[in-house]
């Protein structure tokens, strides 16, 4: 067992080198496309809200929604900041083959390298949110909420990790997965509450869309930042369940999919 | 140590016609074809040996190898290596082979060696004590202490080949795979290279299966070969008896005190190649042949010197790239 936690620990300690290896690349691909997409949403709001500032759209003025919206930068930052964008292409062009002649599984070297990502935008997030804060452009809704919200988000990004890795793998069979990544990354965009709040969607389509794991990854980590929900079995039970039925699709996946790997261009 | 019987590996892929016309049909109708990449491949390796893999590009030797080490799996076929079949990936397995890829790094790029070699000492659960030591053995063996804390990106090939060999070996491994070590590499580093495995393998005895496109890291540290061609076995015996595939043919060389005609009959279907000046010439001689040729050439020109010898294997390697006709004919061992 410690020997096990040893090699998990030297795998992050590892992969803390390598994520920071280039600095500014770093920090302008962690933060960079969050930052943009806010812009975008901030750019398309002052248009809706331009007539009246305080006047209420679905229970949000403006600056509700544009706090909704920083928190929706946050929940992203480290909800959603890693990407496996290079798993497929590491199988395609046979670079995992490292990987399988080492005892410890890809999938464990994987997981340790979404870790200590996770360390590194853990600490990022934390400055952004101080830098918000000290400038005015974000709202605390108490110590609780905050630490509940920054807890939630950490296990959005265990379900965010497992849909990457998922759409990862399919490379066994298909040899672009680029297509099949922005498709998820549109979808969860529009019905996680990312761009609009669900409370501007039919009521139909909430209750369809609580069953999945869309609204989980945006729209409820920030009403739990900003303290407006009190019933909490969703928000843990379904996305625990989504988890769970990704793990078991992607060993599936994984165990299909690996006799199909060819371990091109050795 | 490695036992495979009827060894077969099929790959699937799709004839895709050129142009954009051919990308849009590809969308709808694809051609697939199956290729065996290893066909019916049988072979038994003892503890100890080292076994070269030669053939030529395409012909199954690294799909052998992936094999073996468990990175893909056979489509038919038993194999075992070590008493483990290695496609089910035993991570006990895996702690008792290691793979030297000549076209592809596996230390990590964005840090020093040593850096890597620690994460090696974690996976591989090499005691401190025994890690220290071993790195301070290869080390020096290899001659690379000067570069263990420099960024790998920043060494030359031929450094970061010493270190690759290096952080193959310190797990102490029973079977080292090694897939065109030398690849890329200038000739002292080739040698240097050899020089280590041989001395290495002479100390610990390990099984070293070798693929290599340059004969001589062959000739220097191969008693055994199997040639693969066409994803079969066409050879397996000690190097010695290699030339003996081409038949009982003899390599023999005269020196002329004139120029010579190459296009003179009398060395018509004798496979010769010529120096520059045309004053010297090898020969590939049927051994019947061998008195009554010698004899014939030594009475129409003037030689100098003449000298017959064993075909080195290069040359056996060339007739038989050049000619793989040769090989398509003699049967499948």
């Amino acid at each position: 067992m410690k020997s096990e936690l040893l090699k998990w620990w030297q795998t992050i300690k590892i992969s803390w080198s390598t994520h920071t290896a280039y600095r500014l690349n770093f920090f302008l691909q962690i933060i960079g496309p969050a930052l943009v997409f806010f812009f975008v949403k901030y750019n398309l709001w002052s248009s809706i809200y331009a007539g009246d500032k305080l006047i209420q759209i679905e229970g949000y003025t403006f600056s509700t929604m544009i706090n909704y919206h920083v928190w929706a930068f946050i929940v992203g930052l480290l909800g959603q900041g890693h990407n496996s964008m290079n798993l497929s292409e590491d199988i395609r062009l046979g670079r995992i083959s490292t990987y399988l002649i080492y005892p410890f599984d890809f999938w464990e070297f994987h997981s340790s390298s979404f870790i200590a990502f996770q360390f590194l935008q853990i600490f990022v997030t934390l400055i952004s949110i101080i830098i918000l804060y000290s400038t005015g452009i974000i709202e605390f809704h108490g110590t609780f909420a905050f630490l509940h919200g920054y807890l939630y988000t950490l296990f959005v990004s265990v379900f965010w990790f497992c849909l990457q890795f998922f759409t990862g793998i399919l490379a066994f069979w298909l040899e672009e997965t680029w297509i099949i990544r922005v498709m998820f990354l549109i979808s969860t965009s529009f019905f996680s509450g990312a761009i609009i709040p669900l409370e501007f969607f039919p009521k139909a389509m909430v209750s369809i869309l609580n069953y999945t794991p869309f609204p989980y990854l945006t729209y409820y980590p920030i009403k739990i930042f900003l303290g407006e929900l009190t019933n909490l079995w969703a928000p843990y039970g379904i996305l625990f369940l989504w988890i769970g039925i990704l793990i078991a699709i992607n060993t599936f996946i994984w165990k299909r999919g690996i006799r199909l790997y060819s371990g091109a261009g050795m | 140590m490695i036992k495979c019987q009827n060894l077969t590996k099929n790959f699937q892929s799709y004839i895709k016609e050129p142009g954009i016309t051919g990308s849009i049909k590809a969308l709808f109708t694809r051609n697939y074809i199956e290729k065996s990449a290893v066909a019916n491949f049988n072979l038994e390796i003892k503890s100890g040996e080292i076994i070269g893999l030669l053939g030529p590009n395409g012909a199954g030797k690294t799909t052998l190898m992936k094999m073996f080490t468990g990175i893909i799996v056979p489509t038919s076929g038993t194999l075992e290596v070590l008493g483990f079949k290695p496609h089910e990936r035993d991570k006990e397995f895996r702690k008792k082979i290691s793979l030297v890829m000549g076209q592809k790094s596996q230390l990590w790029w964005d840090i020093p060696a040593m850096d890597s070699f620690l994460l090696l000492q974690k996976y591989y659960e090499i005691p401190k004590k025994s890690f220290t030591q071993r790195v301070a053995y290869l080390s020096e063996l290899l001659e690379v202490k000067k570069l263990l804390h420099i960024h790998v990106r920043k060494l030359s090939l031929g450094e970061r080949m010493k270190l690759e060999l290096m952080a193959s070996l310190l797990h102490d491994p029973e079977i080292i795979f090694l897939d065109e070590p030398t690849i890329g590499l200038d000739l002292l580093a080739q040698e240097n290279i050899r020089d280590f495995i041989k001395a290495y393998h002479q100390e610990h005895k390990v099984t070293l299966i070798l693929t290599s496109h340059y004969m001589a890291d062959v000739a220097a540290l191969c008693k055994r070969l199997v040639l693969i061609f066409d994803g079969k076995k066409r050879f397996d015996d000690p190097i010695e008896n290699f030339e003996k595939i081409l038949g009982q043919e003899k390599i023999v060389s005269f020196t002329f005190s004139k120029t010579q005609e190459p296009l003179d009959p009398i060395w018509e279907g004798l496979d010769a190649t010529w120096s520059a000046a045309k004053d010297y010439v090898e020969l590939r001689i049927p051994e019947e042949d061998l008195r009554k040729v010698s004899k014939k050439i030594l009475e129409e020109k003037e030689v100098s010197e003449f000298s017959t010898e064993k075909m080195p294997i290069e040359r056996v390697m060339k007739t038989l790239l050049t000619n793989p006709e040769l090989l398509r004919k003699g049967d499948e061992i």
